[in-house]
């Protein structure tokens, strides 16, 4: 029962961080490749402050005022970049931002990751833990169903099949890809505050490339852009993740097998969807 | 004072001058045609025109406002509508939603005015006979039902100067009737049109002017019939006067 309850609060707490990128990955068609660096400022603006003495809701304002940074400066240069030089900056703000953690030592411990991370006093126990992040999916899950819904969504979509139509009708480019980028900043920081409390512990290596991957995987084998696509995909593939841990393997090897497992999904998802997946060119 | 004013217009990309110098005016109210062989800049100049692209030197004046450096969103709520010539509308939405994300990007203050939305976008669909595949994907329709799509959607968001790149290319006679007809109904509501047009006699029965571009530059202006009798003209397009 325990680890249902852990599957649980995984799939849930995920859910913020994953449907935010979606919204701006599937959705939006821009090659956001740096959710990962939204998650590290998020993780490190909440969490570093927290260590050095500031309350929760201190620490969660600095944090979230550094992530509302990270993701102005990457849908400034969304705006500004052709979509793959977007794509290969947002890769190198990733680990750059990743490499400051590992080496500003004095201030994250590096390698050695931030231990104790204190839980709030409601999330003491992996079922309460369930609960909450279940509450917190389920009103996350509502809030974008609306927004994919409604005018917001449609003026998404109208920009991600042509930019020029959809300015020649007065969607304001800029207007669209700030909130989507906010969102997906917003989705980050839930989903990072809930997870670092749940293992005690923030760490560069929950920060890393291999996690960005899981994220494509997750949109591109659910459907750009589908909130129950990607909800579906994600609980798949999160049972897949965790119940990998029961093969009757080494343990040392179960990381290896994971990602080439996962690099093989990605490529097959990526080769259904080839068509479907990024706007075709379409002249004026 | 004319509606929309250009003047000393350049372009060039790349060292590669596309515009030298264009200067027309357009006033309220007119239809103006704006023919010229394949390559003489007509849809850069609309790209200019619409604020994809911006200009090298010159100047853009529409109702007295110098728009030069305003994005093309700020130009489209200023009421400039752009009809594409490769069929301007997004595929993977259905009709439907094709004309609320335009009535949706309207200034807040003209959506309350146009009432219930649902109201207008099947009010729009209606006109041009489309309303029963309302909920089809755009993507779905002939080349010409696309463009009744663009034209009505563009003449229902609130625009008052349209440019229209090619409205007949690839359109069927019989429809290319129902474009006329449409564009004549801009007109009576007093709307001001700038059609690119390769179609002459289509040009001529719908225009009150015409301007001919050729290698970016205007070369010729004036009323349909003078303009199809110009030696220019027929140089231009046949490569000789026709006997």
């Amino acid at each position: 029962m325990q680890f249902f309850w852990h599957i649980v609060a995984m799939i849930c707490m995920s859910i913020p961080n994953i449907l935010g990128f979606n919204l701006i990955f599937g959705k939006g068609k821009i090659f956001h490749f740096g959710p990962i660096g939204v998650s590290t400022v998020a993780t490190y603006g909440v969490f570093v402050p927290l260590m050095h003495g500031f309350s929760y809701p201190s620490a969660i304002a600095i944090g979230f005022v550094l992530t509302m940074i990270i993701s102005l400066l990457f849908a400034w240069l969304a705006l500004r970049l052709e979509p793959d030089a977007f794509g290969v900056m947002a890769i190198a703000i990733h680990l750059s931002l990743l490499a400051v953690v590992i080496n500003w030592i004095s201030l994250t411990r590096g390698t050695r990751g931030l231990p104790d991370i204190p839980r709030f006093f409601f999330l003491q126990t992996t079922q309460s833990f369930a609960l909450f992040t279940f509450i917190i999916a389920l009103l996350w899950i509502l809030f974008l169903f609306v927004l994919h819904r409604g005018s917001f969504g449609r003026s998404l979509d109208a920009l991600a099949e042509q930019l020029w139509y959809a300015g020649s009708l007065g969607i304001d480019r800029r207007w669209v890809t700030v909130i989507a980028f906010l969102i997906g900043g917003l989705g980050a920081l839930i989903t990072n505050v809930i997870y670092c409390q749940y293992v005690f512990l923030v760490h560069p290596s929950d920060l890393n490339f291999p996690v960005f991957i899981f994220f494509v995987m997750v949109v591109v084998a659910g459907k750009p852009g589908s909130v129950p696509g990607v909800l579906c995909s994600l609980i798949l593939l999160t049972l897949l993740r965790e119940g990998m841990r029961f093969l009757p393997i080494p343990s040392e090897f179960i990381g290896s097998l994971r990602l080439l497992l996962f690099g093989l999904i990605l490529f097959v998802a990526v080769w259904v969807r080839r068509d479907t997946l990024f706007p075709k060119a379409r002249s004026v | 004072m004319s509606l929309l004013s250009v003047s000393h217009l350049s372009l060039t990309i790349q060292d590669h001058s596309i515009l030298h110098g264009v200067s027309l005016s357009v006033d309220e109210g007119e239809i103006v045609g704006l023919i010229g062989p394949n390559g003489s800049g007509k849809t850069t100049l609309f790209n200019v025109l619409s604020g994809f692209l911006k200009p090298t030197s010159g100047s853009v004046h529409y109702r007295g406002q110098d728009i030069t450096n305003v994005s093309p969103s700020k130009r489209a709520k200023l009421g400039i509508g752009r009809v594409f010539q490769n069929f301007g509308i997004f595929r993977e939405m259905t009709l439907e939603e094709n004309v609320l994300v335009a009535l949706e990007a309207l200034p807040k203050q003209d959506r309350k005015n146009l009432g219930n939305l649902k109201d207008v976008v099947h009010g729009t669909l209606d006109m041009v006979g489309l309303l029963s595949h309302a909920k089809k994907k755009a993507g779905s329709l002939s080349g010409g039902q696309m463009r009744l799509l663009e034209i009505a959607r563009t003449l229902k968001s609130g625009k008052t100067f349209f440019l229209l790149d090619e409205p007949t290319a690839g359109v069927s006679p019989k429809m290319t009737e129902q474009v006329a007809d449409l564009i004549r109904q801009l007109k009576i509501e007093g709307k001001t049109v700038v059609i690119i047009e390769h179609d002459l006699p289509f040009i001529s029965r719908i225009c009150d002017r015409v301007i001919v571009m050729d290698v970016g530059r205007v070369v010729l202006t004036g009323k349909p019939q003078e303009v199809k009798k110009s030696k220019e003209l027929q140089e231009l397009y046949f490569g000789a006067e026709l006997v």
